[in-house]
């Protein structure tokens, strides 16, 4: 047993660290909690999420060739895809005009996504990003079923990838924009 | 003849009283009460049917499966890739931890093996989760008994160790990360130097609660001698993790079967303690958390290069066996036994997770204790409830 009981030692702790929330500056200057304090006030301040945070899937059209493969490994089935087939213009005069899928509908349920990230992973045509924004709550929940052009905007606050450690063998992707 | 000291004596009547189901100084009427399933102590909802007799609990028995979500079975018409962001939700403080031995059991299946920087980033997350878990335990016992200002530094301190796991992950509690033949991504740049700041503040918040609460002699006297489970009782009741380690026996999976996972390259030991109360609970766990950040450390500092990921097929299909893997996750001994009949989905997988067998000690360590030593009890075998129910 010690010779200072373990409560004082206890409050001891306690108020140093109420000193380091209060006067971060030290005890001379003056007491700035806000800047002491590991919290945020929320909608005034916000925290910027890591690039990798998995918020909301963006959808890049031009690449999607409507395969279906996120549909069908999504784990609760919350992709929805209609796709209809057209005859493209050749790419060089005189060739045989080109087959293509063309989206009609591509809706992610929000309000079912798990947010495990399969259909980014498995997209063999890099048309699915992750984007770290997440302020797209609902009232009410059938507007957390995001259509294509919804999906589409979200293109636009996808980040970079950001380069790997040292000793990786990865190469960094691109994103299209 | 051995001296039979106070304590042991008032043990005893304690436990005939239990027995025989009567007080032996009053003669009161029996009294039945409902802790849960929604109540602040049960961290979450687990219901337990206590029935005392004064202050003294004669017969305790948990109600689990309030929370029930059928892994198991829903596990059977998902594919390999898709179960892992289902069993990240059983243990959810700890969520990478789970996924770990499912990828393992089925690489066994399938022969394939993580490469080596797979496998050292695999233990470094397996890691870090154990710590943002058990930290959160740290705080939480102390709120059962009233004290309310460890739980704020632990969450707060966790935070930095969940910012971690998602800059390197993508998901603060649903990594889902791991993949069969090694990781989905590699570690981004400065990620390394960044845990290691964090890994200095977690050493200050061990230390923090070492100050705080261990050497309390509220927090010592409202714990030692309390809620006592002889090593023999641990082991017959299928205890597992911290809860064993705190009766004495040395057994950790870590180090008897690393399978997988790199804990063999690395300096670090198990910790044990002799008492088995609710004191030694706490006290192993706290050592545990200050071992794992001694790991992270060798951890981070030797990497190996090299690629994350074995060559695997891209549609996997798991050749027909069975394969148990169990390792030890931040609550105790949790496996997956796999039966695979060569198909996309398992057969069938049966979850051995930690907490379920963790409770079921409850009605043999509740018996003869006082009401307010209910609480801290359950807080000290600590549970998670999706662990109990999955």
């Amino acid at each position: 047993m010690s010779l200072v009981p373990g409560v004082i030692k206890g409050l001891a702790v306690t108020l140093g660290e109420a000193r380091k929330t209060v006067f971060p500056d030290g005890l001379r200057k003056p007491p700035a909690p806000s800047k002491g304090a590991v919290t945020v006030q929320y909608p005034r301040q916000k925290e910027d999420p890591t690039p990798r945070a998995r918020g909301v899937i963006a959808l890049h059209e031009e690449n999607c060739t409507a395969c279906m493969l996120c549909a069908r490994e999504c784990p609760d089935w919350c992709i929805y895809i209609e796709a209809h087939k057209y005859l493209a213009p050749p790419r060089r005069e005189g060739g045989k005009p080109r087959q293509r899928n063309e989206l009609d509908r591509f809706d992610i349920d929000f309000s079912l996504c798990m947010f495990c990230g399969i259909c980014v992973e498995v997209c063999p045509f890099e048309a699915l990003f992750w984007s770290p924004e997440f302020e797209y709550s609902e009232p009410r929940i059938a507007d957390l079923l995001h259509d294509k052009g919804r999906l589409a905007d979200w293109m636009t606050t996808v980040p970079d990838f950001e380069p790997y450690e040292a000793g990786a063998e990865v190469k960094v992707k691109k994103i299209p924009r | 003849m051995t001296a039979v000291t106070e304590r042991q004596q008032l043990a005893y009547i304690a436990n005939q009283a239990a027995d025989m189901r009567v007080n032996v100084e009053l003669e009161t009427e029996g009294m039945t009460l409902n802790i849960g399933p929604q109540h602040p102590a049960t961290h979450g909802t687990l219901r337990i049917i206590v029935k005392l007799d004064g202050e003294q609990v004669v017969a305790a028995d948990p109600v689990p499966g309030y929370m029930h979500r059928g892994y198991e079975k829903l596990a059977e018409v998902r594919t390999y890739p898709q179960v892992t962001t289902l069993v990240n939700r059983i243990d959810w403080l700890g969520s990478f931890a789970n996924e770990v031995p499912f990828i393992l059991a089925a690489e066994r299946l399938m022969e394939v093996e993580a490469p080596p920087r797979a496998q050292w980033i695999r233990t470094i997350l397996f890691e870090l989760s154990r710590i943002g878990n058990i930290a959160l335990f740290l705080g939480d016992m102390a709120v059962q008994l009233g004290a309310v200002t460890p739980v704020f530094y632990a969450f707060r301190d966790r935070e930095y160790v969940l910012n971690q796991i998602e800059a390197i992950t993508g998901g603060r509690f649903h990594p889902n990360f791991d993949r069969i033949g090694g990781l989905k991504d590699d570690i981004p740049k400065g990620w390394v130097a960044e845990t290691k700041g964090v890994l200095t503040k977690m050493r200050a918040f061990c230390d923090e609660l070492d100050e705080l609460l261990v050497g309390n002699e509220i927090f010592t006297a409202r714990t030692r001698g309390v809620g006592v489970i002889p090593p023999e009782v641990g082991l017959s009741y299928g205890l597992s993790g911290a809860n064993l380690r705190a009766s004495g026996i040395d057994w950790d999976h870590r180090r008897d079967s690393p399978c997988g996972l790199v804990y063999d390259k690395l300096d670090w030991k198990v910790w044990t303690h002799p008492d088995g109360d609710s004191f030694a609970r706490y006290w192993v766990r706290l050592q545990e958390t200050r071992e794992a950040i001694l790991m992270l450390e060798q951890l981070l500092d030797g990497i190996p290069s090299g690629p994350i990921m074995a060559k695997v097929p891209r549609i996997i299909k798991v050749p027909a066996g069975e394969a148990y893997v169990a390792t030890e996750n931040p609550l105790g001994e949790m496996g997956y036994y796999v039966v695979s009949k060569g198909d996309l989905v398992p057969f069938r997988v049966k979850i051995r997770s930690a907490s379920f067998n963790n409770i079921s000690i409850v009605p043999w360590v509740l018996r003869g204790v006082y009401v307010p030593d209910v609480i801290t009890i359950l807080a000290s075998l600590y549970f998670i409830l999706g662990d109990i129910d999955r």
